[in-house]
């Protein structure tokens, strides 16, 4: 099985807290309707939303057992918030960042670079079982940037990282599964 | 002799008022009982459960022994076992444990147990205002609102702990909601079983005994001390 890409999102903080409190409020009021319309399921995933004891429940099972509930939230997550800008051609690349010792003996950047793929950073319904995510802010995009551009010798696939996260305005999210 | 019947003599429980002839002996209290440390302690063969089971089957005085015996001076066995005091208005043991209740870390913990053990009841809310005092976190306090009769307030609660902390309401969801298809998620059992075992030996206990204690030991609703705030 290959290994995902890792890519770079532009994040709309206040449209992604909105759309995080629009979905907390209907599973508050158990809204089976408006989730159903907010999440654009068709008959089938309505059946069972409506089906279900509270529509928060589709949500407390793992998700190998409602794999099309949480890729709708993602989905529609993505539509509102998310702007994709950029993605690594090398499977290669969260091995080297979470591993290489140039990176490494930097505490500092480690740190932040740990923080790029953090999924506590990710509102849950973003999270995906087993796979990579994380977000930063805009300045610590920039910290990463050029905390990576000052070291020399570093692979490829993390030099363009660094140069995309140069190239990039505002919070960003680093996700693996989001195309 | 048993080791029920000695931890109960210890204690002087069940055996009767010291005799008269009988003064006080050096290093026993005035009511002919041995200080804390003459009690025989946990490895003497009893357990939390056997205390909770003796209580189940109406033997107070017996379960008030184990707990004695059993207590290592902090933690859920001195709570209920100050609250088994309370009960039997053994006023010099309760005095003596109340200390080691006020200074139960972190102070939101016991106070949440306490609720969730009360399932709404009153004095749950009080509990929970206090709780969020003194630092409790989010997913803590999420769990306590899940756990209550009133339906509404349950599923808030259910929806407030999956945006906290989303692994712990998975596993909640599988041991205590029974949602279907729910699973332990491995990262959050052992916070699960941290939480959850407090809050079942209360409940099993008597919640409102313990709420009751709890009371008596912050009686101003409480002032936390300063080592018990968060930073």
């Amino acid at each position: 099985m290959s290994r995902p890409l890792l890519s770079l999102f532009t994040v709309d903080r206040p449209a992604l807290a909105a759309f995080e409190e629009e979905l907390k409020e209907l599973f508050y009021k158990d809204d089976r309707d408006a989730l159903i319309t907010l999440l654009g399921f068709g008959a089938s995933f309505a059946e069972q939303v409506r089906a279900a004891p509270r529509a928060v429940d589709l949500f407390l099972v793992p998700e190998s057992e409602a794999t099309g509930f949480y890729a709708s939230v993602r989905r529609i997550a993505k539509k509102r918030a998310l702007e994709h800008a950029w993605t690594s051609t090398s499977p290669a690349l969260e091995g080297r960042l979470r591993e290489y010792d140039i990176i490494r003996e930097d505490a500092a950047l480690a740190r932040s670079v740990d923080a790029l793929l953090d999924p506590r950073r990710v509102p849950w319904f973003l999270r995906r079982p087993g796979g990579t995510a994380g977000m930063v802010s805009a300045a610590e995009g920039e910290g990463i940037a050029e905390g990576l551009q000052s070291k020399e010798d570093l692979p490829e696939e993390v030099v363009h990282l660094a140069e995309a996260l140069a190239g990039l305005d505002g919070d960003l999210l680093c996700h693996d599964g989001l195309l | 002799m048993g080791f029920f019947d000695k931890a109960k003599a210890a204690l002087g429980l069940g055996g009767g008022a010291p005799k008269a002839a009988e003064a006080p002996q050096r290093g026993q209290h005035k009511d002919g009982r041995p200080p804390l440390r003459d009690v025989p302690k946990a490895d003497s063969g009893g357990s939390l459960d056997d205390a909770l089971a003796a209580r189940d089957a109406g033997k107070h005085d017996e379960a008030r022994a184990i707990l004695a015996a059993i207590d290592r001076g902090k933690g859920l066995r001195t709570v209920l076992r100050a609250a088994a005091a309370l009960e039997a208005r053994d006023e010099a043991e309760l005095e003596g444990l109340l200390p080691a209740i006020r200074a139960s870390e972190p102070a939101w913990t016991l106070a949440l147990q306490v609720a969730a053990a009360l399932e709404g009841a009153p004095p749950a809310s009080s509990l929970v205002t206090y709780a969020r005092q003194v630092g409790a976190p989010a997913w803590a306090l999420a769990w306590t609102r899940s756990a209550t009769a009133d339906a509404d307030e349950r599923r808030r609660g259910m929806v407030d702990l999956l945006f906290a902390d989303p692994a712990l309401a998975r596993t909640v969801a599988a041991r205590d909601w029974k949602v279907d298809k729910a699973a332990d998620d491995r990262a959050s059992v052992e916070r699960y079983a941290g939480f959850a075992h407090g809050r079942d030996a209360i409940r099993r206990f008597g919640a409102a005994k313990v709420a009751e204690l709890l009371s008596r030991a912050r009686p101003d609703g409480s002032a936390p001390r300063a080592a018990e705030k968060k930073p």
